[in-house]
């Protein structure tokens, strides 16, 4: 008995395609079509001249130094950083500290660049350039890194698991892709808000390992299903720690999955900051305008280590690191550019990096002297009230305290780094 | 008598626990044995006047006098029901209120969302993706943006997904960002416990595993009055709450024999409730039976079983006499109901145990890393002179 119902009925529940029948057998892997792979979307070559038919996007000397001199400051507070932690003037429980971009610097400036400064941002660890853009101080960098009483965090944090409500900077935390549904939430929350609707979205970054996580998939159904204005930022840096991308996943990287989601989706060289502020200024418009997820994969390439618990010499060769480091540096490029423009030289250059550092020193040396939080600190916002158990375990310490903290000379010497003494 | 009385001092004075007592008596079985009739509790209070004076309730109007109680109505309610009458006004009420989950749209497979998404909206009320890590990360992104997100995980067998979002992130949301982010408004609703027919994986009672996420609070209602009232404070109190309802005592008709115990039968659980906001208190347990022999602490389903117990201990039928001795059936036991399992009402349990000097506590998850170790290691250290015997455990076989 033929069927007397149109073919087009025949051909499933699928939300927004409508697939046509055929005839011929035929598996397919690629979602550009045809076995092409995705392409990556770009503004300057690797000696910072335009491309052909390159969109040189529109934009100011002044803004042009901004960009510039929040890619150094990134790389020098790595830098400065990395180095302190080795002479031992990181306190010891921040022995890992992550390091903060090193190669990186693009991606998270360009981002922030292409961003509104009151968009939501939910990110992983190695975004501080979002911070820094936002006017996030070099005093409340080493606070937090110190975990010293000025730490909004009140010192209960790694290092570099910043937060600021101020800057709409969402509080850091170190399990992996956690944020990545919560900032499908965060969308969703935009979107129902009347003030905020149609002017900020919400915008998640994470790397390529993180995006293995459970979570990766979770967020980016909520927000294409909900959906929500959220703006997925991956990071693609070629490591997870040693874990190389060829272990980490097989597709063509994490554009490939966006259209698995419907998601409008790009690729980007992530070390040109240029093509990355135009592919997250467009993807933003996108975003608010369509109310739901959209994803950017930026390419870029882990120039540090994972961390300064990390010799990454130990699963990858020197001369890869300093080839890649040479031939497409995002800073170099970038600068190449100002120069070819007329707005920087080598003069500038010396001024800038000697007065990043000294800042940076400076606001080091400074933090180095802060005493760390009081210990009545630690018991406090497990909830917004005291329940019984903390207010107890929070007394039991006041006295052993009050016991010890006098005559036995490790405890003292402790207490004399905390505010109040402890 | 006492409680009468200080019953109808109240609320002027501030004692911490609050006790059913006077209106419960324990109604000895029929003669024949075992309950051929359906199974009854004298916990439900199924008059409006009982209903309107269940302890502890704190009207939430904003007009009226709050203690007032003369022109209030009820209305017979099971606790599927009353959890969406909860609902209702959560969101009548709190326009950033919404509710999301499996298969909520429709009505829920229990039926709490009812009705919801016509009458609110399905921008407020609506599915999501087969995905509890992502219900929950969703949640909490939306409280934390001091919206209230009330997320629904269909069977508390499921809830591991979300583990890490609840326990990593939830749990230390406020307490990591130094008290700047918090995420007050987040509520995740989850049916739990034995229906009877459910296996391995609709059966769980995994309030155990969240002890130690210090920042959620963990909340399990007996009834639809007790359940209606705790699910509005818990979705307005400014911590993240798991709140789990028993499935068992969902539905209205019929009563449940529980195998292998036939005696036990869950009774219809429908009370008159009060149709009005109100709420009932976190962290406080309530003396549902008073006593001085032993103190029998619980919470949910068992809270049925146990008092059935007490009276088959009380008036044993002729089958179950020889087993019983006679001077342990005028055993006077306290019954109390947990309500919140985390933070939970020390000072209540630790006051009744220092009157009766025994302990047993009855949960239906597993002996092992449940609740009841945590407990009864709390009340040891501070009952200890007082005790008369080890505290004991009646727990789930493992």
């Amino acid at each position: 008995m033929l069927s007397t119902l149109p073919a087009s009925t025949l051909s499933g529940c699928l939300p927004t395609t409508r697939s046509p029948a055929v005839s011929k057998l035929a598996f397919f892997n690629s979602v550009t079509g045809g076995g092409s792979k995705i392409p990556n979307y770009r503004v300057l070559d690797a000696l910072g001249a335009p491309i052909e038919g390159a969109e040189v996007p529109e934009i100011s000397e002044q803004f042009a130094w901004r960009l510039y001199e929040n890619m150094q400051l990134l790389s020098t507070l790595d830098d400065i950083l990395c180095s302190a932690q080795r002479q031992g003037r990181i306190p010891f429980y921040s022995l890992t500290l992550i390091s903060l971009k090193y190669g990186e610097e693009a991606t998270v400036i360009g981002s922030a660049a292409a961003l509104a400064d009151d968009d939501e941002v939910l990110s992983q660890y190695r975004e501080t350039g979002v911070l820094l853009w936002r006017g996030f101080t070099l005093d409340g960098i080493m606070a937090q890194v110190f975990g010293n009483h000025e730490d909004s965090s009140k010192g209960r944090q790694i290092a570099v698991h910043y937060g600021s409500k101020q800057h709409h900077f969402h509080a850091v935390s170190s399990p992996l892709a956690t944020q990545i549904p919560q900032a499908a939430g965060v969308g969703f929350a935009l979107k129902r808000d009347p003030e905020r609707r149609s002017k900020n979205i919400a915008c998640v970054f994470f790397g390529e390992g993180a995006a293995s996580e459970g979570d990766f998939h979770a967020g980016m159904l909520l927000a294409s299903t909900v959906p929500s204005p959220t703006l997925f930022l991956a990071r693609n840096n070629g490591f997870a720690i040693s874990t190389p991308n060829s272990q980490q996943f097989y597709g063509d990287g994490i554009s490939a999955r966006g259209p698995g989601y419907g998601v409008d989706t790009v690729r980007v060289d992530g070390n040109d900051v240029l093509a990355v502020m135009n592919a997250v200024k467009e993807a933003r418009r996108l975003c608010l305008e369509g109310g739901r997820a959209v994803l950017v994969e930026m390419m870029t390439y882990r120039v540090g280590h994972h961390s300064t618990s990390d010799d990454s010499y130990a699963y990858r060769e020197r001369q890869e690191v300093e080839d890649r480091n040479r031939n497409d540096n995002p800073i170099t490029r970038f600068r190449l550019f100002m120069e070819s423009q007329g707005w920087w030289n080598e003069s500038d250059e010396q001024e800038l990096l000697f007065r990043l550092r000294r800042d940076v020193i400076k606001a080091l040396k400074r933090a180095e002297t802060v005493k760390k939080p009081g210990l009545e600190d630690m018991f406090t916002d497990v909830y917004a009230d005291e329940p019984w158990n903390i207010r107890e375990q929070r007394e039991e310490l006041m006295a052993l305290l009050k016991k010890y903290g006098q005559v036995w000379k490790p405890w003292q010497n402790e207490l004399g780094t905390l505010k109040n003494g402890g | 008598m006492l409680a009468r009385r200080l019953r109808s001092t109240l609320p002027a004075l501030s004692r911490r626990w609050q006790t059913t007592a006077s209106t419960t008596a324990i109604e000895p079985p029929s003669a024949s044995g075992h309950s051929s009739s359906v199974a009854s509790s004298q916990l439900l209070r199924i008059t409006r006047e009982s209903a309107l004076r269940t302890p502890g309730i704190s009207w939430q109007d904003e007009e009226s006098d709050r203690n007032f109680v003369g022109g209030r109505e009820t209305r017979k309610m099971n606790l599927y029901q009353a959890v969406r009458d909860a609902l209702s006004i959560a969101l009548a009420k709190d326009d950033s209120a919404v509710i999301f989950g499996e298969d909520i749209a429709f009505g829920g497979v229990f039926r709490c969302t009812m009705g919801l998404a016509e009458e609110f909206g399905r921008e407020r009320v609506f599915n999501t993706p087969l995905t509890e890590q992502g219900i929950a990360g969703f949640g909490i992104g939306l409280a934390s943006m001091g919206h209230t997100a009330i997320a629904e995980i269909q069977f508390a067998d499921y809830i591991f997904p979300a583990f890490d979002q609840l326990v990593n992130e939830a749990a230390k949301f406020r307490y990591r960002s130094g008290g700047h982010f918090s995420i007050g408004g987040l509520t995740v609703r989850t049916p739990t416990m034995a229906v009877g027919h459910g296996g391995l994986y609709h059966s769980q009672s995994p309030e155990g595993f969240f002890m130690g996420a210090s920042g959620l609070k963990v909340v399990i209602p007996r009834s639809p009055i007790q359940c209606k009232g705790l699910l509005l404070s818990a979705i307005r109190d400014p911590n993240p709450v798991i709140f789990m309802e028993p499935k068992v005592l969902y539905r209205s008709a019929g009563t449940f024999p529980i195998p292998p115990c036939v005696h036990t039968l869950i009774p219809p659980t429908v009370e008159q409730v009060p149709i009005d906001d109100y709420a009932l208190p976190l962290s406080r347990a309530e003396i549902l039976i008073p006593g001085s022999d032993l103190t029998l602490l619980t919470w949910g389903t068992p809270v049925y079983h146990c008092e059935s117990a007490l009276r088959l201990l009380n008036s044993p039928p002729p089958s179950l006499a020889p087993l019983i001795p006679p001077s342990l059936r005028s055993a006077k036991v306290e019954l109390i109901d947990l309500r919140t399992i985390l933070p939970w009402d020390i000072e209540t349990v630790v006051e009744s145990v220092r009157r009766t000097k025994r302990l047993v506590i009855v949960h239906e998850a597993g002996m092992t890393g449940g609740v009841g170790g945590e407990i009864a290691a709390e009340v040891g250290k501070r009952a200890f002179l007082r005790l008369e015997a080890p505290v004991r455990r009646i727990t789930g076989w493992e």
